[in-house]
């Protein structure tokens, strides 16, 4: 009773995380991308489109690389083009809710029958392909070489630029990675924790996902007691009467829950007592786009 | 001595945007929209000129959908100012949606209640409840971001999914549920709108509220004020503006106008004076995002966002002729959402910069 709810959870945990891990990557570039909800309608929307047609494996490639496609249109707006990080990434969303609607809403429906991803007693190996993607992430940020040059990025992008670092390379590269991870996490959404195709599936997922890096403050392993906690609480919210069968709130009630607890999450992270922390964990250039002098 | 000559692109920044070239930009980019969906409908096996005379003569026929038009555009002004105001002041109010579902809840709230009351009183009434409801929804995102400093993006789309379900939870099932299934009651017959030439009196109304808004942030001490924050935060924090305060006061209004439209969509249009399913509601409280977008395109000035909305009004309403006239797919409506909004954004480059070509002569 209670061991598919927790694979459940973990389903959902699974996709925060993926879409999480992959906005931390760029934020630490100094690279704010709002429109995550985006990448993980076109990659799920991308990824049940090309498992109708070819079959599981290649849904998930698809939606993987259509996830990185945007990601690098992100790039190209915010880096190349310096548009504002902001408008940009809306800009993303939006498009994303406009073009899978038409795109895909007209194979609405599930999954055929017998298209069922692999699982060990219900628990996608997907959970743990996402945690090997954030410890690799967490040991490239604050052990390598390459993980330094990115965080300098995100710091200071002059100085890193005068001390030899290519400072659009690797935006462009944490960007892309970022658009692919999402695009994973859409695939992972439709293609198994849903294994069908709805008017606009992720309902907020993206959004929530954006907050976990928020107020992960920028570290993989709160990010991953994060995704833990929101994929139970958002799995709580769905079915309460797994956990506790005489649950008295309607149901409405409790799918309100995963946003109002991320607004309080939110708020306790900026209070005073955690603002110096977080002010000094955020990545100074969050958000600017970088411009050589 | 020979001179090689040939053009080079060269790629400068642009230090003050004049308001002509802005508003040239704006143009071009939804000129360019257009030919990009227009590539959309002729994928779709249609040809473009065709579906656009389609669309533009359906919306515009007094017959058919002029009122819709009207309606939905005026629908669109409402929360086109709800997001004005506070990116006056440089905040980012996503919220209109989840203000919209409050000035519904606010306004139907003050129907269900009082049902007999005379039109005059009642109508008011619903549109003062609405407002507030909308207004106290918004400063709710203002005090967080202003006070606490919490990203009001984020906060705002919970606050959006939040009002979605609570909705729900009045409707399905609840409280206001009525007979049909998954929508309240109907309104009260005095809490519908009068109409004026043939649009309800809100769609008149909010041209008033586009104007006074304009005077508001153009003309007083605390649109000024505003504005100020909104160009140069650290200035404003120097010449002793209260930034708490005024993302308060920003998202205040710019919720109560959102809520308005509460009353105008569902009171207004014949064919609701309800809320309906949680698909029909949701696909409305998805239009609210065009706000955004014509926020942006219009620069913020509340005067160019009417006529703007009416003709995007008309593009929302007129697609729906594809579908049924034309047989072509759902969703072409959010798809041009989609195109202008990513096309814009990528215009947004020339608010930076711009591409001149310069002769460059090698051998001199």
């Amino acid at each position: 009773m209670i061991w598919p709810f927790i694979t459940r959870s973990l389903g959902i945990a699974t996709i925060l995380l993926l879409a999480a891990i992959g906005e931390l990557l760029d934020e630490r570039a100094g690279v704010l991308n709002v429109g995550i909800e985006g990448l993980m309608l076109f990659g799920g929307a991308a990824g049940f489109l090309a498992a109708l047609k070819w079959g599981l494996l290649a849904g998930f490639i698809v939606g993987t690389i259509v996830g990185g496609a945007f990601g690098l249109l992100h790039a190209v707006l915010s880096i190349t083009l310096k548009v504002n990080q902001v408008v940009s990434g809306m800009g993303i969303w939006l498009f994303a809710m406009g073009f899978v609607t038409y795109w895909a809403d007209r194979y609405s429906g599930p999954l055929p029958m017998g298209m069922v991803s692999p699982s060990i007693h219900g628990l996608s190996p997907m959970f743990f392909i996402a945690l090997a993607i954030l410890f690799a992430i967490w040991f490239i940020l604050s052990r390598t070489h390459l993980g330094l040059k990115i965080r300098s990025v995100g710091e200071d992008p002059s100085t890193a630029e005068v001390s030899g670092v290519n400072v659009v390379k690797i935006r462009y590269l944490c960007t892309t990675i970022g658009g692919l991870l999402g695009g994973l996490a859409g695939a992972f959404l439709t293609l198994t924790y849903l294994a069908c195709w709805s008017h606009l599936p992720t309902m907020g997922l993206g959004w929530v996902a954006l907050a976990l890096v928020q107020f992960s403050i920028w570290r993989p392993p709160i990010l991953l007691a994060g995704a833990l906690l929101f994929g139970f609480i958002w799995q709580f919210a769905i079915s309460p009467e797994t956990i506790y069968a005489g649950i008295p709130a309607p149901l409405p009630v409790l799918r309100m829950l995963p946003f109002a607890v991320t607004i309080i999450f939110l708020t306790v992270i900026s209070s005073e007592r955690f603002r110096k922390k977080w002010a000094l964990a955020k990545p100074a250039a969050l958000g600017q786009p970088y411009i050589k002098e | 001595m020979i001179g090689l000559r040939f053009p080079k692109l060269k790629c400068e920044r642009i230090v003050i945007l004049t308001g002509a070239d802005a508003v040239k930009i704006s143009a071009l980019s939804v000129v360019i929209s257009f030919m990009l969906f227009g590539a959309f409908v002729a994928f779709e096996g249609t040809d473009p000129l065709v579906a656009y005379e389609h669309i533009f003569s359906f919306a515009f026929d007094p017959k058919l959908g002029l009122p819709i038009t009207l309606h939905r555009g005026f629908f669109l002004v409402f929360n086109t100012l709800a997001f004005i105001i506070p990116m006056a002041a440089g905040i980012w109010n996503i919220g209109m949606e989840g203000q919209f579902y409050l000035g519904t809840i606010g306004a139907f709230a003050v129907a269900y209640s009082f049902p007999d009351l005379n039109q005059a009183i009642l109508i008011p009434l619903m549109l003062i409840s609405g407002a507030i409801f909308g207004a106290a929804y918004g400063a709710l995102a203002g005090f967080l971001k202003g006070k606490m400093n919490v990203n009001e993006v984020v906060v705002t789309i919970m606050l959006n999914n939040i009002a979605f379900w609570l909705v729900y939870l009045l409707t399905v099932g609840g409280p206001w549920a009525g007979i049909a299934e998954s929508t309240s009651k109907p309104l009260p017959k005095n809490a519908c709108a009068p109409m004026v030439w043939n649009t309800p009196f809100t769609s008149i109304f909010v041209i008033v509220v586009a104007i006074l808004v304009y005077f508001f942030l153009k003309k007083t001490t605390i649109g000024y004020q505003i504005r100020t924050l909104g160009s140069n935060p650290i200035v404003a924090k120097h010449v002793g503006i209260s930034a708490p305060k005024i993302s308060v006061i920003v998202m205040a209004i710019g919720g109560a106008i959102a809520g308005l439209s509460g009353y105008h969509m569902w009171a207004g249009d014949p064919a609701f004076l309800m809320i309906p399913r949680p698909e029909a509601y949701k696909a409305i409280g998805d239009l609210t995002y065009w706000g955004i977008i014509l926020g942006l395109i219009c620069l913020l000035n509340p005067l160019t966002s009417v006529p703007a909305s009416i003709f995007i009004g008309s593009i929302i309403v007129g697609t729906t002729v594809l579908v049924r006239r034309l047989r072509m797919p759902f969703g072409l409506d959010v798809l041009f959402l989609g195109i202008i909004s990513l096309v814009f954004a990528a215009f947004q480059f020339f608010h930076q910069y711009r591409i001149r070509r310069v002769k460059v002569v090698i051998g001199k």
